[in-house]
């Protein structure tokens, strides 16, 4: 009961927060990107605090007691990830002004198409991004209140939809720069405390586990004995770093900060900010195979630990603590992907106002948590897993070539997409419903990033005619590199507009924040 | 009299107006460019592009190569000190491949 009074607290905790943060959500930019307002040590403790899901939380370290030390690599390469967001993405990104993914793809090859389609591929990262999110709150309500799973579920989903509803993106940065600092505090804390309660015998049978067997102890992620651990290994390793570059919640989070420059160093921050947390889940996984070896859900691990290594009233309030911890970690991972969600449903598929993006919360919920239900059975890891190969097919192409390459053009970009997105998601789930006998084809269907991404590239580089790209999609491209003086100006409407003093409008610099020195805040875009 | 007024500030109507353009069916220019109408200084802009690209390309190489290294570093170490490599050494070397970058990125772009 200890466990869902302090969920309760962290639930009451959020919402307090999200409603101060609450300075009314009038438009969708304030909805959305919250009117680029937010300082950048917020957005590095936002972004983190929402990139820190339940998967690295539990399925770290249940991964991690289950296939062996290998599941690191996971972490290893969400945190990576962030090195290619700071060197190819966000700077660029944040100069182009688009809020979304699909915004972007609009603004470099000038097709509403293009911005459909992205819109349905943000869909399905999101979605299956979610599903392991609600798995966890399932999960963990489950197990510390005897909550039955389906319950925990939909009542997971109706707190988040609710509180997202009502706040918003900017209550949203408070609250995920509440949750990190709060998931950091409860999951580190307790892991430090287990370490001293473990005692030196499962100490050091935690750091030596050469006695158990050498699979377990290579540092390889062999995904079902499969018999090619370095495919395996490489293959995730691709997926994650490169997925993580193009996560549409994670990209749109950079539109918050007030500079290219500024989003730059917010990457480098969360860098330092995943390192930190990372090093714990990892403490749970070592301390899991010990005291918890062999428990039905992995993906409890963390939540199972205190209470095998203390028990008593010391068990059950670290219990208690990681639970929140964990709770937290579903909370703000899922209210931003739901936010993301919600504005490819409405924002880029049907246009929208802000009525629209509420009722896509909405929507976006109901489908999280109708296919949350019957998922309680797979890893949280393995769904996780899916979302990042998808995006790393689909929208890291897109933005690496779209960035960087001025030959992109939107023909290339709606080949490579289709062929990305159809070809990883079309693997994952022929892994789900075919059996197939374990080897490197089950390999590369499980964990297709290493054979879709270069294909996604390929396709998008080969279908691109490159000396057809017109002029302006070319002088798109040089403005996403240009510091502020050049891009930076005031754009002019294209139209006439209704009242004669919003011509005159003057970019809305005094909302910019105070951090860009030099300037560098333009909007190339609109 | 109890007509209802929508109060938003200049930018807001500015930024919707733009944006339900851009969504309405056929509002779109089609193949028109986005983009703001100012001038930019294309030489210095394909200067630019270029250094940020080999700088970006350099990047993403180490970035690879110090992960391969990593995956053979911790395969050597296995038994004993697998799980140590991956537990401390990545995440240095990864936070020290973004700082440079973004360094050097900063430096591009005071320079031109």
């Amino acid at each position: 009961m200890l466990g869902l009074a302090s969920i309760s607290l962290v639930l009451a905790a959020s919402i307090v927060i999200g409603v101060w943060g609450v300075k009314a959500a009038r438009s969708t930019p304030d909805f959305l990107v919250a009117s680029r307002r937010i300082v950048p040590g917020w957005n590095a403790l936002a972004i983190a605090g929402e990139y820190v899901s339940a998967a690295s939380v539990l399925g770290l370290a249940g991964l991690l007691v289950k296939n062996g030390v290998g599941a690191m690599w996971y972490a290893v390469g969400f945190t990576a990830g962030y090195v290619l967001v700071a060197a190819l993405v966000a700077g660029p990104m944040r100069r182009s002004g688009a809020y979304t993914v699909p915004d972007f793809a609009e603004y470099r090859l000038g097709s509403p198409r293009i911005r459909r389609m992205c819109g349905l591929v943000v869909l399905v990262i999101m979605l299956l991004y979610l599903i392991p999110q609600f798995k966890a709150a399932g999960v963990v309500l489950e197990l510390v209140s005897g909550i039955p799973y389906w319950i925990g579920v939909v009542g997971a989903g109706l707190v988040v939809a609710s509180t997202i509803a009502v706040g918003g993106m900017r209550s949203a940065t408070y609250v995920q720069a509440f949750h990190y600092l709060l998931k950091l505090a409860f999951i580190a804390g307790p892991a430090l405390f287990l370490i001293i309660l473990a005692g030196p015998e499962r100490r050091h049978a935690a750091i030596h586990p050469a006695e158990v067997d050498a699979d377990w102890m290579r540092p390889m992620l062999d995904l079902g004995d499969s018999g090619h651990p370095v495919l395996a290994t490489v293959s995730v390793l691709l997926a994650t770093t490169l997925g993580a570059m193009g996560l549409p919640h994670v990209v749109m989070r950079f539109h918050t900060v007030a500079g290219a420059r500024a989003a730059r160093r917010v990457a480098v921050s969360v860098i330092v900010l995943l390192s930190a947390f990372y090093l714990f889940p990892v403490v749970y996984g070592l301390l899991g195979r010990v005291v918890a070896p062999s428990p039905s859900e992995t993906d409890v691990i963390p939540v199972l630990v205190p209470g095998a290594i203390a028990p008593g009233a010391v068990g059950a309030v670290l219990t208690a603590l990681v639970a929140a911890g964990a709770f937290a970690a579903f909370l703000s991972t899922s209210s931003g992907l739901l936010l993301a969600l919600a504005g490819g449903l409405s924002h880029d598929l049907f246009g929208g106002s802000l009525q629209r993006l509420r009722l896509g919360v909405a929507v976006g919920t109901g489908l999280a948590v109708a296919l949350a239900l019957p998922s309680e059975e797979v890893d949280i890891n393995v769904l996780v897993g899916w979302a990042f190969a998808v995006a790393a097919s689909t929208f890291c192409p897109l933005l690496a070539l779209g960035i960087w390459w001025r030959g992109l053009t939107a023909t290339g970009a709606t080949v490579g997409l289709l062929i990305g997105a159809g070809s990883s998601t079309g693997a994952a789930l022929t892994s789900v419903f075919i059996d197939i006998e374990p080897g490197a084809v089950a390999i590369l269907l499980a964990q297709p990033a290493l054979w879709t991404v270069p294909l996604a590239f390929a396709a998008m580089i080969l279908a691109s005619r490159p000396s057809s790209v017109p002029e302006w999609a070319s002088e798109a491209v040089l403005r996403l590199h240009l510091p502020g003086r050049y891009s930076a100006e005031p754009p002019r409407p294209r139209k006439p507009l209704d009242a004669p003093g919003e011509a005159q409008a003057p970019l809305p610099r005094s909302g910019l924040g105070p951090t860009e020195g030099r300037g560098d805040g333009g909007d190339a875009i609109r | 009299m109890n007509q209802r007024v929508r109060i938003t500030s200049p930018q807001t109507r500015l930024a919707l107006r733009r944006r339900t353009d851009a969504m309405r069916p056929g509002g779109r220019r089609a193949g028109r460019p986005p983009i703001a109408s100012t001038a930019i200084d294309i030489d210095a802009a394909e200067r630019a592009l270029r250094r940020q690209r080999r700088l970006a390309v350099r990047t993403v190489l180490s970035l690879g190569g110090a992960l391969a290294a990593l995956l053979v570093a911790a395969d050597l170490a296995a038994g004993r000190l697998g799980w140590a490599v991956l537990f401390f050494a990545p995440y240095p070397v990864l936070l020290a491949l973004a700082a440079v970058h973004v360094r050097r990125a900063e430096r591009i772009e005071s320079d031109s």
